[in-house]
């Protein structure tokens, strides 16, 4: 399975409707680890045009949620950042550290196991009601 | 692809700064991501003004300012995550010296002293402290944050009153830290307690019960030091007699 394949797969099951910011607020930090985990270095805007382009516009990263997390993730050193000059402007380029390699992982799977579990308890409410 | 000149980008620059962004991590983000949008959608004929303010109102709901705080609350909670940790676990080690000073002073091994002055250091010094700072931010008002901070004091003084007796310190020998700790007590922080409980109807009965229970110990701890020296005297004399 290639990186956008398990894009896809991982997306599918988030199922996040376009109108759920809170669902995404929730898995955002997931989100932007997983990215750079398979794109070696990403910055802000990238990251947003990646994630409408693989979910095909259904999950749309603000940029007032996608900033204070990046900077919350360069604080808990699970990111650094790299600079690049463009004119009069700085790009930053943010790449996942070692200890951000194995919260990715653990980020990941624990997003599967609740989305599994989100999964079962539905399936057993619609099967009460 | 348009792209924008250096002017315009100093335009941006300085805009964003005075609506609010003053952290340069995030002006260099916020820059970045507005020009790369600008350069993707605008057309040679547009106007710049009138598109980057169509393109900025995406940023936020209300205000621009929402993502300056919405980092600084994220860092900031990152510390206070880290406070929480300390405070629990400065609050279990507290419970695990104390009983271990305990096992210790019913056996008559040696080191009771130690692990008690170590928990009472540790519940002073360490988990009091970081239990106000962690509460207060929880609290809107100041006298909340008074009544807060007076409670937390009480504590203190109360656990250094008991290290003081148990050290035999000079003070202690006359109840000093004992009468500190409750002049304090009813004369600042019950008071407070009450008017600020009081006030609100909802807390109106639960803080006149607080307040009676709260006297009713503090005044029981006074009989107890109060009474404690001529106790004493009379044992002296009684024994002095035989």
């Amino acid at each position: 399975m290639d990186a956008s394949e398990s894009y896809v797969s991982l997306f599918q099951q988030i199922r996040i409707m376009l109108f759920s910011s809170e669902l995404i607020k929730g898995t955002l930090k997931t989100i932007v680890l997983k990215l750079l985990a398979d794109n070696k270095r990403m910055y802000g805007y990238e990251i947003t045009q990646k994630v409408k382009e693989l979910t095909r516009d259904r999950i749309l990263i603000t940029e007032g949620a996608l900033y204070p997390t990046l900077h919350a993730l360069e604080a808990d050193g699970l990111v650094v950042t790299e600079l690049e000059y463009i004119g009069k402007r700085v790009r930053k380029h943010y790449k996942l550290t070692p200890s951000g390699k194995s919260k990715t992982k653990e980020k990941v799977s624990e997003l599967i196991e609740f989305m599994q579990t989100m999964h079962v308890l539905l399936d057993i409410n619609l099967q009460t009601n | 692809m348009y792209t924008l000149s250096d002017d315009q980008v100093e335009f941006i620059l300085k805009d964003i700064q005075q609506k609010g962004i003053y952290t340069e991590d995030l002006q260099q983000n916020l820059l970045d991501h507005i020009c790369c949008i600008l350069e993707t959608e605008m057309k040679a004929d547009d106007d710049f003004e009138s598109v980057y303010a169509i393109v900025l109102q995406r940023f936020y709901k209300n205000e621009l300012l929402e993502i300056e705080q919405e980092t600084q609350d994220l860092l900031t909670f990152k510390n206070f995550y880290f406070m929480k940790k300390v405070m629990l676990l400065s609050g279990l080690s507290t419970a695990g010296t104390f009983m271990l000073g305990s096992v210790c002073k019913v056996m008559h091994w040696p080191g009771a002293s130690f692990f008690f002055v170590l928990a009472i250091g540790l519940l002073s010094f360490l988990f009091l402290p970081l239990l106000f700072l962690l509460k207060q931010k929880e609290l809107k008002s100041l006298q909340e944050k008074l009544v807060l901070l007076s409670g937390v004091l009480v504590g203190m003084l109360y656990t250094v009153a008991v290290l003081a007796s148990v050290m035999h310190w000079t003070m202690a020998k006359s109840g000093t830290y004992w009468l500190l700790m409750i002049g304090f007590s009813f004369f600042v922080f019950i008071p407070l307690y009450f008017f600020n409980g009081i006030r609100k109807p909802e807390s109106k009965i639960n803080t006149i019960l607080v307040t009676c229970l709260m006297v009713i110990f503090m005044s029981l701890q006074f009989l107890m030091v109060s009474l404690k020296p001529d106790i004493q005297k009379q044992i002296t004399a009684i024994e002095a007699k035989q």
